[in-house]
């Protein structure tokens, strides 16, 4: 696919905006606004994570880069007080997003879309497997320890 | 809606006013009951509030600690930010009170391309100091109305004030600087959907009636030109507490006296208090010394504990067996003797 | 900015805060305190129930207990008085909690978190608020904000971070402490927080573990160090006249890598010499009476001094813990002391008075040993924690309730050769909390402890990838159990260690066989073990 940087670039912009609506209202100065990461973890993996995604989306289709940024953002998201179906949506908002911007997506990105989905449901289950055995491994330990 | 009404409020004050202006025996009330029933709330108001904090004890000493501790001598310590002493407190009180030392660490200033980037978090702190120090100045500046002859160092901060000698006449930048740091953090409250959130109806009230009476007092000076010569007659006048309405005084500075008497009574009830309550409070005003200086408690109440003896009657058995030196060795002993700490 | 931002910013906010209602989610709250610990407390309406329930079983003249509560504490502490009153919502404080920062939740902005209890406050005790109610910022107190008070003000870990920043000081984890208390009259606690202070009281230690036990545990691991340094090792316990009482967690002696830790205390002990005994009446030095109330922290802490006393120690030594430190240092002394039957602390080896501690007479282990290195009394290898890639994570309370921040650094920049900081708004008296702390450590509440975990996390993966930090240092027990699990979830590859077993590590102890491998059983970098044997592995 042959979009350009400048696209993607927008592209990643207002998808970010989509996917920061999803929090109260609230806090989006804050997650919009501040830069440092470390002042705002949150917002800093969002925009970090979407913005590599639309990147590679629209471009290379780089594996092992949609697979880190993707985790990233689905991790926090896993823990965040969101239903399953919410902690995923931003991924279908791609698709309005690219409406928006560049008009109907080619097959090809909607099957990239798809693909993202599906890779991103395998992430959000691993994570909440990994919080269920990380609970499980903790009991476990409290109850050796009074067993002792 | 807290901002709705609370300028609905500061309006009403201000049509006050105005009408107050209109009829004699009104005008009469507004400049010679109000400003001292206004003060008299403001004084008794005030040392109820500081004697209510002041007469609660401070059980536990807990400062926070915001640098290094003083604790073996070869490591350096933070004199000001984790004061072990009577003069460290009172360095970092200064700096709170008088550079908001806690609010400045708020702020990010970053380095960016060769340009010192200062973040909207900064803005709060440089406008808080600006609209503070200000607001000071300008309380300072009109002693001239209530005292005569006027001191030296009220004449000295007008000249300062004025200094560039813009307009006649000359415009005082304490009033420029006054009003946009106060706009600013109205608006701030405004656009931040976080603080817009929080706010309630006294934190939009306390920003208007003070921009109300910034407001009258500037247009008193550089529009309407007020007769400054009755204003001070009356200054003098309440101040020797012999008031009186003169006819030369206009409605608009009415309009201001009754907004200063509505702020001066408002003040004890409210979160203004800060000024003094920030003197006041234990994380800040305490030195770090709590385990070189003994801190009491003025209610330390005795409390249900589980004495050793107990203790060692519970589990002696056990003790025993595992070779846990006993202080009580054996039952069939004398007790008494073996008891001896 | 682009349009759709602005229309983001400008959304109104979703509510009012005076709504109360909060939905309770699994993962975000912790167990009721189970009716046993309740009564084995003395505490106030022993019962069966679950914060998911829709009844709770309040008393009956509950909202009169609050309110009665509310005004004895508030002529009780002027820090709560205070604190009620002079709030001007800058919101400064606002972004500074990691809980808030993890979840976005609005309501955990230390400002909003306070306001839930100033407006009860403000509704029942101003002139204000009792007049104009709503309009004053008041509210009126009915279960639903029982319930939420309960959800908030355990959804903070008292770390004080806010207070940092704050133009006042205003130090929220003070008001969730009189939130709690509060709960506490009422009988609504969390069995995390209750049932270590019930075990603590009976038997001594959070886990109720019986001096025998205790024993069992301090001999194991006196053998295991033997086994390590081919020395042999043994651990006092209530031996009278001892010079030093040493106090530590007692997660240190159960729990994991706590366990590395106490191996390293052992092996300094025995190194100098030191004249020490440990207790197993006051065989814990966390007090889980932080969490709850002001009466049970001095009811557990009360055993420390009585022990000291009773076996005619000069002064205490207190391992590494962090909220065990600021109970230690800013309220013991005033709860149970004065301590005047103990000496002014002073080093056996090296003289130096711990001038600091002259009325508490309680040292940290860290400034002891720091003082120890610092006078070269300790011959230390530091190729032997070649491999790690350190990081020190301050604890809250050593950090912003003793400013305890340059002593655990110096140690360790004496015994490994590795070590970065982490950026600088997230260390010192800034550093962000593990998430976990103040009684919310449990398993049941583990999302929670993600998202609160979550600004830290993201620190550690920061020098993670830019200097390949695998271990995470801390001085705190609550950190060494949390912490393995928080990294595991955010940033895998990090493990964690207290200071005083990196100090067990490069410690090169007189006599000692030849070592291989660390207090882990994992092998020394070569170049380490070949040197050590020699004489002149000293410390540079
Ligand atoms: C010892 C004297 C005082 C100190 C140290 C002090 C300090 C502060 C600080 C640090 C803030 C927070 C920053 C901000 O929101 O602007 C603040 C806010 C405020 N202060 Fe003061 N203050 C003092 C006296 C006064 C006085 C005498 C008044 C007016 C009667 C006043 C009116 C205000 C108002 C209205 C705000 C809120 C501003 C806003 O809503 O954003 N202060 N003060
Ligand atoms: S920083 Fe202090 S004064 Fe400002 S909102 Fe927070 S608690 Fe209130
Ligand atoms: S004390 Fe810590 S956890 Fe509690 S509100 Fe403040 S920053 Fe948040």
């Amino acid at each position: 696919m042959s979009v350009s940087g400048a696209i993607a670039e927008i592209v990643a912009e207002r998808w970010i905006e989509r996917t920061l609506a999803s929090y109260p209202a609230e806090a989006h100065a804050l997650l919009c606004g501040e830069t440092d990461p470390f002042r705002n973890p949150a917002g800093h993996a969002i925009k970090q994570s979407l913005t590599t995604l639309a990147h590679e989306l629209l471009g290379e289709m780089e594996e092992s880069a949609i697979a880190t940024a993707l985790d990233a953002l689905v991790r926090l998201r896993a823990v965040q007080d969101f239903r399953p179906s919410d902690a995923l949506r931003f991924i279908f908002d791609l698709r309005d997003v690219v409406v928006e911007v560049i008009g109907a997506p080619p097959q090809a990105l909607e099957i990239r879309i798809d693909e993202m989905a599906l890779m991103a449901f395998d992430q959000y289950m691993a994570c909440r497997d990994q919080i269920a055995g990380l609970r499980e491994k903790e009991l476990r330990l409290r109850m050796q320890c009074a067993a002792k | 809606m807290n901002a709705l009404y609370s300028l609905l409020a500061v309006l009403a004050l201000v049509l006050a006013g105005f009408a107050c202006g209109q009829g004699a025996p009104a005008r009469m009330v507004l400049a010679t009951f109000v400003p001292y029933a206004a003060f008299a709330a403001l004084l008794i108001g005030f040392c109820w509030r500081v004697a209510r904090w002041a007469f609660v004890p401070v059980p536990f000493h807990i400062p926070v600690t915001c640098g290094q501790q003083k604790s073996l001598v070869w490591i350096r310590f933070a004199k000001i930010d984790n004061p072990s002493t009577r003069w460290g407190v009172v360095s970092r009180m200064a700096a709170e009170i008088l550079l908001f030392r806690s609010l400045f660490r708020n702020n990010r200033a970053r380095l960016s391309g060769g340009r010192l980037i200062l973040g909207e978090s900064a803005s709060l702190w440089l406008c808080s100091l600006a609209f503070h120090w200000t607001l000071l100045l300008i309380m300072l500046r009109h002693l001239r109305l209530f005292l005569e002859p006027v001191p030296a160092f009220v004449n000295a901060l007008e000249r300062l004030d004025g200094y560039f000698q813009i307009g006649v006449p000359p415009l005082y930048f304490s009033d420029v600087i006054l009003v946009s740091a106060m706009t600013f953090l109205l608006f701030r409250r405004f656009r931040d959907p976080a603080l817009r959130y929080l706010s309630l109806f006294s934190d939009y009230f306390a920003l208007f009636l003070l921009l109300a009476i910034a407001v009258t007092g500037i247009l008193m000076r550089y529009f309407t030109r007020v007769d400054i010569l009755s204003v001070k007659q009356f200054a003098l006048g309440l101040a020797a507490f012999r008031p009186g309405a003169s006819q030369a005084l206009s409605a608009l500075f009415l309009c201001h006296l009754l907004l200063v008497c509505a702020l001066a009574a408002y003040l004890p009830f409210s979160k203004l208090m800060h000024m003094s309550g920030v003197f006041l409070s234990p994380t800040r005003n305490l030195a770090n010394n709590s385990r070189s200086q003994r801190h009491i408690n003025p209610w330390n109440a005795p409390v249900k504990t589980h004495a050793y003896v107990e203790w060692e009657e519970e589990f002696r058995d056990k003790m025993q067996a595992a070779g846990i030196p006993l202080e009580i060795e054996n039952e069939t002993e004398d007790a008494g003797n073996a008891r001896t700490n | 900015m682009p349009e759709t931002l602005v229309q983001i910013e400008l959304k109104p906010p979703h509510g009012d805060w005076r709504d109360s209602h909060v939905e309770f989610r699994k993962g975000s709250i912790c167990y009721s305190a189970a009716p046993k610990n309740l009564t084995a407390l003395g505490l106030p309406n022993p019962r069966a129930w679950q914060p998911l329930d829709k009844d709770w079983k309040l008393p009956p003249d509950w909202k009169r207990i609050i309110l009665d509560g509310m005004k004895e504490r508030l002529d009780k502490y002027r820090s709560f008085r205070l604190f009620m009153d002079i709030c001007v919502r800058c919101g400064a404080c606002a972004d500074k909690c990691h809980f808030y920062l993890g979840s976005s939740d609005p309501k955990n902005m230390p400002v909003a978190r306070a306001e839930l209890m100033r407006s009860i406050y403000r509704r029942y005790f101003t002139l204000t608020g009792r007049i104009f109610g709503k309009l004053a910022g008041g509210r009126e107190l009915t279960e639903d904000v029982i319930k939420e008070w309960f959800y908030y003000f355990y959804q903070c870990t008292e770390c004080r971070r806010c207070s940092v920043f704050c133009p006042y000081g205003i130090d929220t984890a003070e008001i969730t402490m009189m939130g709690r208390e509060l709960l506490n009259l009422i009988g609504c606690n969390t069995n995390w927080v209750l049932e270590p202070a019930a075990n603590c009281f009976r038997v001594g230690n959070h886990l109720g573990i019986q001096p025998h036990g205790f024993k069992d545990s301090l001999d194991f691991a006196a053998d295991e160090a033997a086994e390590i340094t081919g020395l042999d090792f043994h651990v006092p316990i209530n031996r009278k006249g001892a010079e030093v009482l040493f106090v530590m967690p007692s997660a240190d002696y159960f729990g994991t890598p706590h366990y590395y830790t106490l191996l390293g205390y052992l092996m300094l002990f025995r190194e100098i010499g030191l004249d020490y005994t440990v207790s197993a009446y006051a065989s814990e030095g966390g007090n889980f009476g932080l969490f709850s109330s002001h009466e049970m922290m001095k009811r557990l802490n009360a055993k420390i001094y009585e022990e000291a006393k009773r076996l005619g120690v000069k002064w205490i030594l207190g391992g590494e813990c962090g909220h065990m430190w600021r109970v230690l240092h800013q309220y013991m002394d005033t709860m149970n002391g004065p301590a005047d039957f103990l000496g002014v602390p002073v080093s056996p080896l090296t003289g130096t008075v711990f001038e600091n501690a002259r009325s508490t007479k309680m040292v940290h282990i860290c400034e002891f040993t720091a003082d120890l290195i610092h006078h070269g009394k300790l011959k230390l290898d530091p190729r032997r924690n070649d491999r790690w890639i350190a990081t020190y994570h301050d604890s809250c309370n050593p950090a912003r309730a003793m400013g305890l921040l340059e002593e655990p650094r110096s140690i360790l920049r004496a015994v490994c050769r590795n070590f970065h900081e982490m950026p600088e708004n997230t260390i010192r008296e800034q550093t962000f909390c593990c998430g976990s702390g103040a009684g919310l450590g449990t398993d049941e509440n583990l999302e929670m402890r993600l998202r609160g975990g979550f600004p830290r996390a993201n620190a550690v993966k920061y020098v993670k990838q830019k200097h390949g930090v695998n271990l995470l240092t801390c001085i705190c027990a609550i950190d060494k159990a949390t912490l393995p699990t928080l990294l595991e979830y955010w940033v895998p590859g990090v493990e964690v260690a207290g200071v005083h077993e990196l100090v067990g590590n490069a410690l090169v102890m007189t006599g000692e066989k030849e070592r291989v491998a660390d207090l882990r059983g994992e092998p020394f970098p070569a170049e380490a073990y070949a040197a050590t044997t020699a004489n002149e592995a000293g410390h540079a």
